[in-house]
């Protein structure tokens, strides 16, 4: 084992002295064990220190001295952030300047004349010990990028205030960037640790004001132990000015989240809730600033409790896979032409529970996955069944989340479901949400253009609820728009809205898009739609979305109804 | 000559300069660069200008480099002149009584340096 003594870098001791012999004195002590630099008055000491600011371990330093005495270097050390990090021993055999140069900040002092060398020998080795010790603490204290504490110390020096000065009753404050990695993806890391540094003095600007610490937690994630602030959406806006100010021409969002101090609470549960509402405001730029509050606890301990339970959920199947028709409005009547496959949790202890109490839960940390695993394998297995049963196959569109694009193994898992089933890549279509592409990665595009070449069809669902502009959709893989519920859900009293749809459905047309109008209630929105050339219609005008069985009724009552009619 | 034979001839202490410097062939090599110091010329042109601060500044640079080359005598002698010109030291010399430690700095600085002489010609 290479012990750590033999990794140090090489030690450089700097002696300042006029006298040449008591120079060579103190090198004849020193040299066996350092590496020597000499200076004989003040200003050149402080030029080899400069020079050397990297190396040098310490400084023997002469006090009287002619053209810049030792007092005047320990002066001018001091005031430099670098110099002052480099231990200083004065030579002195006057103890009123031996305490004065203490004051000023020396280390130590060796007296003169000399004493025994190994005395010497051992003084310069303690401090140099010393100076790195507190040097290596100090660098695992605290985040080289931002200068703030690092999380551990963080944390004991929270739990230090929290138990010696609980008159300061402070609240836990925690902030990150939106869609951090985006922001790295689209302008380089370098950027992105610009941005984290521009935050971090900011941050310790306002410490500067307020009584408190605060850490870089991880990554993008700040954590704010502080006194009580008026108004948090105010401090948030004063983080968030520096960063517009450092990229104007970049979006980025800051969140926040915040507990208030509470009587009993320590650090770590204070801030646990603080990024539980932290993480609340995910995609939320209108109100990027959440307090804490009994709601939001309740809703994390169900979170919690559904995170915990997703794994026995699967195994024990208590998700169920439901069906919603598309219909075909542009025949006469209209004709069943696919259906959408949704998640219900029959939790046996909560009962149903609706994909809005989990999906948004596990598309935060990646579970997702998981989920749309499980619906892929439901809804594959179903269309074969059908396909046996009734004789033709009814496409199923099935959601692939953002996290599954970057799964390596994405691909070739679904090419192996559709053989498994035995079925065309067109019997299951993806629905891919619109945020997700505008969160714009390259890689996900490039995922989702391969699955198109393999022959599956790509429809961005959701379009319209987030900010993607007309412009893109050309540049997109994509074969299907399904239209956002807000658009259809005005359009017979409302012209503006019912003007909207129908241009995205005449861009569309002019794209080749199909497109789906989602969320159709009513006789009147559904002869708006037909009226505006929309194809395709899903929504609770045509059903509900429906367990596979009474799925099942519905497509034979379908094919009676074909049959009787003659369509 | 040997180095302890010099040390006693020009009233040093070779123990503690032992001490200081770790070996004997160092105490020899250091005590032959004594005499090109510069610090008895400094502490003397001093004396003639009786300007305080450049008798205090030589008187204590000579001070400090007689001690560590474990030149006690002269250290001593020296050192008096130290604490008469230290800033905030009330005067306890005349100037006359002054001028006379510094020549006798002087005579005791000129025997040591012809003793180190002496020492060299035995090498």
């Amino acid at each position: 084992m290479i012990e750590s003594k033999q990794i140090q870098h090489p030690q450089y001791v700097l002696i300042v002295d006029d006298q040449e012999l008591n120079r060579d004195i103190l090198g004849v002590i020193l040299e066996d064990d350092y590496e020597l630099l000499y200076a004989e008055n003040g200003r050149e000491a402080l030029e080899v220190i400069r020079e050397h600011i990297d190396d040098l371990c310490i400084v023997l330093l002469d006090l009287m001295m002619p053209v810049m005495d030792g007092f005047q270097v320990l002066e001018a050390m001091v005031a430099d952030e670098e110099m002052r990090q480099i231990p200083v021993i004065v030579l002195t055999a006057d103890k009123t300047a031996e305490l004065r140069a203490l004051k000023m900040g020396a280390a130590d002092f060796i007296t003169k004349p000399f004493d025994m060398h190994e005395v010497i020998l051992a003084r310069v080795s303690r401090i140099i010990e010393l100076s790195e010790g507190r040097r290596l603490i100090s660098a695992a204290e605290h985040d080289k990028l931002t200068m703030l504490y690092n999380r551990n110390f963080f944390f004991e020096y929270a739990d230090r205030l929290y138990l010696y000065r609980p008159e300061l009753q402070l609240d836990a404050v925690v902030m990150n960037i939106q869609q951090f990695h985006s922001v790295n993806e689209l302008n380089g890391r370098e950027f992105g640790d610009d941005v984290l540094r521009v935050i971090g003095n900011e941050i310790r600007a306002f410490l500067a004001e307020t009584e408190g610490i605060a850490c870089r937690f991880e990554a993008d994630h700040f954590d704010i132990y502080c006194a009580r602030q008026d108004d948090y959406a105010a401090l948030l806006q004063r983080f968030q000015r520096k960063v517009d100010e450092l990229s104007p021409n970049v979006d980025i969002h800051l969140r926040m989240g915040v507990k208030l101090w509470q009587e009993g609470v320590g650090p770590v549960l204070l801030f646990d809730r603080a990024r539980t509402a932290c993480n609340m405001v995910r995609g939320d730029y209108q109100s990027p600033l959440l307090i804490y509050n009994e709601d939001m606890r309740m809703r994390d301990l169900l979170n919690q409790r559904l995170l915990n339970d997703l794994r026995t959920a699967v195994d024990e199947r208590q998700f169920v896979v439901y069906y919603q028709p598309k219909y075909n409005v542009q025949c006469n009547p209209p004709r069943l032409s696919s259906a959408e496959a949704l998640i219900r949790w029959k939790h046996p202890e909560l009962g149903m529970l609706p994909p809005g109490d989990f999906i948004p839960l596990f598309e935060g940390n990646g579970l997702i996955s998981i989920v749309d695993s499980y619906v892929w394998a439901e809804a594959a297995a179903q269309v074969a069944r059908w396909r046996e049963k009734l004789g033709f196959t009814l496409p199923v569109s099935v959601n692939l989340s953002r996290a599954d694009v970057f799964d390596q193994t994405l691909t070739g898992r679904l090419v192996k479901l559709m053989e498994d089933n035995s079925l065309r890549f067109g019997d299951i279509k993806l629905e891919v949400t619109e945020s997700a592409y505008t969160e714009n990665s390259r890689a996900l595009l490039d995922v989702i253009a391969r699955l198109r070449e393999i022959g599956f069809e790509i429809e961005m669902d959701d379009f319209g609820s987030g900010y993607s502009s007309l412009n893109m959709l050309s540049a997109m893989p994509i074969d299907v728009l399904k239209m956002d519920m807000k658009f259809v859900r005005n359009i017979e009293h409302n012209p503006t809205d019912l003007r909207l749809v129908s241009l995205i459905l005449d861009i569309a047309k002019y794209l080749r898009l199909h497109v789906v109008a989602e969320g159709v209630e009513t006789e009147g929105q559904l002869a708006l739609l037909r009226d505006a050339g929309c194809e395709l219609v899903q929504g609770y005008y045509f059903s509900r979305p429906l367990p596979p069985e009474e799925f099942e009724t519905l497509i034979l009552q379908e094919i009676k109804r074909e049959k009787e009619t003659g369509t | 000559m040997t180095l302890q034979e010099l040390y006693t001839l020009i009233g040093g202490d070779y123990n503690r300069a032992v001490q200081i410097m770790k070996m004997d062939r160092l105490i020899g090599r250091y005590i032959q660069k004594f005499p090109n110091s510069g610090v008895n010329e400094a502490l003397q042109a001093a004396g003639e200008s009786m300007d305080p601060v450049r008798l205090f500044e030589s008187a204590h640079a000579m001070k400090g480099v007689c001690a560590n080359m474990g030149l006690v005598k002269l250290a001593d002698m020296v050192s008096a002149l130290t604490e008469e010109f230290r800033a905030g030291n009330a005067r306890r010399m005349s100037d006359e009584e002054v001028r006379a430690v510094i020549a006798d700095v002087d005579a005791l600085y000129r025997r040591t340096v012809e003793g180190i002489r002496q020492y060299e010609s035995t090498l």
